[in-house]
């Protein structure tokens, strides 16, 4: 056999990539260094998105983690979820013990001394000023057993419906969306509708950095097949649009005028579908009178393309593509999220999105569905299914119908008329009035007001106060509201408890406990158990003796209402990654697709049509006329352009967790603004200057990011970063249907400091 | 007896294996200096990788930008860790997949695994930076041929 040159380097060259490429590393399937002893299953920390993951534990630590293959994320874990470890691991900077505040400083003591502090107060409070001068303030990062204990303790035991959280603060509106719309709230649809969409219509949603494993879903889908159309509608080009077939930016707030002359479009072109409107829709005027399709018509003259163009900066012809690549798809799956709900028309916005679908019938079937993302990881199923806020009771029934207390004081075994029947105060009102010094007591809970709340300048001052009393149970020591509590809890972390998360799909999702609390921490569960033991509540109203009876419960409570999971057994729980609600029966796969026929347990098999939106008294979805409408703040002569705030991928809500990580803090150590090339260069800024932010309510400095993500006239600024916290800037107006603040405009000025 | 013809071959066929071995240890010698190459050092945004990265690496940069795990922003440290050591994998030019890829590919990895079995680090067919969401170089990848 002769070899030539070539060959031989040919050969040697092979050799050579085989040998480096075997001859260093162990096989894949040997023992990596730090191989766990267990796997742990749970659901990410982080965003709505809900993803599984197998925490890797050895001799009690967590020590890696990877995504749960049988989870609806496949497997794969974002850059944040990747981080879990070092997160979990920064042990340092965890509350480890009860603090109480003494002259001003935080000092340690013990568990009794604390509660019984907690507890006088409280009690205190009742006794002077009635049952509503307490409140509680929960998260949506909270487990649903937590949030609903907390809500039955403070609706059923202590009679004050004073409860809220910060869900309030983030898809407060989409619920009232999809409740005005539907008469019940939570998506119709599910993850899998991404796999079949033929057109994706992202409106105020950065998916990318906001709900990363979705967006690599949608990506994907796009990959599959290149004639899946994108549309993405945001005034920030973000890393969304990078894979969108027509990016739309629009004058922040002017969307909703987009979205009508959309519906004017779908109409005008012939594109809509009066089969499904015809059946299964009712046209609603925006004082909620019933009227037919010719005033829908109507109503629509005011927004042309033409017209809306003159509103929203958006061309006429691009109104119409869109609108036509939206209605004639075969499958339209719209995603929106804060840039919808944190406005003070969110709900209107929402419901426009929804009239898209009701008008051109994309709805019921695979990849068609109006599906509004979530923020936090339990805000569905923790708070809004549990009714954890202070107009809702569990199972998405309300305070305000007697009906429903009566049905819910016959399931927990309360005395008819326990359950107040005047709705408490929302989050706006609620710290208000704790500002003001009339709710002289509150429970807060997994979450960081001092931070988080809009125009929190206002808020802060009130925490100051003496006349009032907060109690914070909270895992991290620099959490900004930290600084303002008189009682800190040191509570369990993430992995260091059980209990279920439930994401944006109804998919409810059992977290086993990994590894011990650290220190004296206890899960809030067994904190809430004890404070309502303390308080003297009723044991018959509250006879949990941990957090698989509460689930149990909970299970119950549920059967008697659309949102029926009984067939969630923890002994299922165990072993499945997730099932979605409706789920009636342990045998029940759960449910992809609510209010259709063959698909929704609740609708019999032999109903007369293939729709049945039982949330209603007609059955019947609702077509909101709902009219464009300002801001609240929009910009003028003083304060000329528009600051809209976000998050960075890096970094999730208010930093308390990925500022732990050494990488993510490093990727963004600080917030910044972003500013439009055009901007930068009327007010002589370059990139890595100092900018000065103000507007009415405060100023602070930032680093400039020059670039052509914002759209001239908009600055943007991530609200992560707690030594500049940029809601000292933002506006606590708020929608009035949905009381959710408008974080996402407010005027401001900008000039380089 | 061996032909003179065929001993030739032999005597070529040697120095073949000779020059092979020769110029596997230099490969060998380069792949593992390049595993422990020194860093700058960055202190503060030490994360931000792709920022100085452009300019440093621009190809490097650009071809992670291109490719699915740009466009989903799945950044560098996310598999090469951090130069000092405070990532929470391990600072590898190559990472190794047992520790990186098996964070989120550990279901394809099985299935690989159990229908062709596996080579031992993946991105020898799946290069983790020219694959590519745009310009269908993910059709062209090795694996693919």
């Amino acid at each position: 056999m002769k070899l030539t040159r070539r060959e031989v380097l040919k050969s040697a060259a092979a050799a050579s990539a085989f040998m480096a490429l075997n001859g260093t590393l162990p096989d894949l399937a040997g023992a990596a260094p730090g191989e766990p002893d267990k796997w742990v299953k749970a659901v990410c920390r982080f965003c709505g998105t809900g993803c599984g993951v197998m925490i890797g534990v050895k001799n009690g630590k967590v020590v890696t983690v990877k995504g749960d293959p049988n989870n609806h994320n496949q497997g794969f874990i974002c850059l944040k979820g990747a981080e879990l470890p070092s997160i979990v691991n920064a042990t340092k900077s965890r509350v480890t013990r009860p603090y109480i505040r003494k002259n001003g400083q935080l000092e340690p003591a013990s568990w009794d001394e604390a509660m019984d502090l907690v507890v006088s107060k409280f009690k205190a409070a009742i006794k002077e000023h009635g049952p509503t001068s307490v409140a509680y303030y929960g998260s949506g990062q909270a487990l649903t057993e937590e949030s609903y204990l907390a809500n039955k303790i403070w609706k059923a035991g202590l009679r004050c419906n004073n409860v809220e959280g910060n869900p309030r603060l983030c898809m407060a509106s989409a619920v009232g969306g999809y409740y005005t719309s539907f008469g019940k709230d939570e998506p119709i649809g599910c993850y899998e509708d991404i796999d079949a969409a033929t057109c994706f219509f992202i409106i105020g949603a950065n998916m990318s950095e906001c709900h990363p494993i979705l967006f690599k879903r949608v990506a994907a889908r796009k990959q599959a097949d290149p004639n899946v159309k994108i549309i993405v509608v945001d005034p920030r080009k973000t890393n969304t649009a990078r894979i969108a077939d027509i990016h739309v930016s629009f004058k922040p707030g002017t969307d909703l005028a987009i979205l009508n002359a959309m519906a004017y479009v779908i109409i005008d072109e012939e594109l809509d579908n009066p089969r499904f409107y015809n059946k299964y829709v009712n046209f609603m005027t925006n004082d909620k009178k019933k009227v037919d399709f010719k005033a829908y018509q109507k109503f629509l003259q005011d927004y042309t393309p033409e017209k809306a163009e003159k509103i929203s900066g958006v061309p006429a012809d691009t109104i119409r593509k869109i609108a036509k690549i939206f209605a004639e798809s075969s499958a339209t799956m719209s995603l929106w999220t804060m840039g919808l709900n944190q406005r003070i028309r969110g709900v209107w916005a929402n419901n426009l999105t929804t009239n898209l679908h009701l008008l051109t019938g994309h709805l019921g079937k695979p990849g068609a569905t109006n599906f509004s993302l979530t923020g936090q990881p339990n805000a569905c199923g923790g708070v809004r299914d549990t009714g954890s806020l202070c107009h809702l009771l569990p199972a998405g029934r309300m305070i305000k119908k007697a009906k429903d207390r009566a049905a819910l004081e016959k399931q927990w075994g309360l005395k008819p008329g326990t359950i107040a029947p005047k709705p408490g105060l929302h989050t706006i009102a609620l710290w208000n009035a704790f500002s003001e010094g009339k709710i002289k007591a509150m429970f807060v809970l997994c979450t960081n007001p001092a931070q988080s709340l809009p125009n929190v300048n206002m808020y802060t001052e009130g925490m100051k106060r003496k006349d009032n009393f907060m109690v914070l149970s909270e895992p991290f020591m620099d959490a900004e509201t930290v600084k303002y509590c008189d009682v800190l809890l040191p509570a369990a972390f993430w992995c260091e408890k059980r209990g279920v998360y439930g994401c944006t799909e109804r998919r409810y999702s059992l977290l086993m406990k990994a590894i011990e609390p650290i220190g004296e921490c206890r899960p809030d569960v067994d904190i809430l158990l004890d404070f309502a033991k303390r308080m003297g509540v009723d044991p018959k109203v509250i006879p949990f003796n941990n957090v698989d009876d509460i689930w149990d419960e909970w299970r119950e409570v549920s059967s008697a209402t659309p949102y029926n999971f009984k067939g969630m057994t923890r002994k299922r729980q165990e072993k499945e990654s997730g099932i979605r609600w409706p789920c009636p029966t342990e045998d029940h796969p759960g449910t992809c697709h609510r209010y259709v026929r063959g698909e929704d347990p609740n609708i019999p098999k032999d109903y007369k049509n293939k729709m049945w939106f039982y949330g209603t008294k007609d059955g019947k979805a609702r077509l909101w006329m709902r009219p464009y409408a300002p801001a609240a703040e929009e910009p003028d002569a003083k304060y000329p352009m528009v600051l809209t705030t976000g998050r960075v991928i890096d970094h999730w809500h208010t930093g308390t967790m990925t500022m732990k990580s050494p990488v993510l803090r490093r990727s963004f150590p600080n917030a910044y603004v972003e500013v439009n090339i055009d901007d930068a260069k009327k007010h002589g800024i370059k990139n890595g200057d100092n900018v000065l932010l103000e507007t009415r309510r405060d100023k602070m400095i930032f680093q400039a990011k020059v670039s052509d993500v914002c759209r001239p006239g908009l600055v943007f600024v991530p609200w992560f970063d707690k030594n500049l916290i940029i809601n000292k800037l933002t506006l606590n107006a708020f929608d009035k249907g949905s009381k959710q603040p408008e974080y996402k405009i407010c005027a401001v000025r900008i000039k380089k400091a | 007896m061996i032909s003179s013809t065929r001993r030739e071959n032999m005597v070529q066929a040697k120095t073949g294996w000779i020059i092979l071995v020769a110029i596997s240890l230099v490969f060998w010698v380069s792949l593992s200096w390049a595993g422990q190459i020194k860093h700058l050092v960055a202190p503060d945004s030490a994360a931000d990788c792709y920022a100085c990265h452009k300019k440093a690496t621009p190809i490097i940069a650009e071809n992670w930008y291109e490719s699915k795990h740009g466009v989903i922003l799945v950044k560098c440290f996310v598999c090469h860790g951090q130069p000092d050591g405070q990532g929470s994998v391990p600072w590898a030019v190559s990472p190794d997949p047992k520790i990186v890829c098996t964070k989120c590919h550990d279901p394809a990895i099985k299935r690989m695994k159990a229908k062709f079995g596996l080579a031992p680090k993946c991105y020898t067919c799946h290069p983790f930076h020219q694959n590519s969401l745009h310009h269908r170089a993910y059709s062209k990848s090795q694996s693919k041929k």
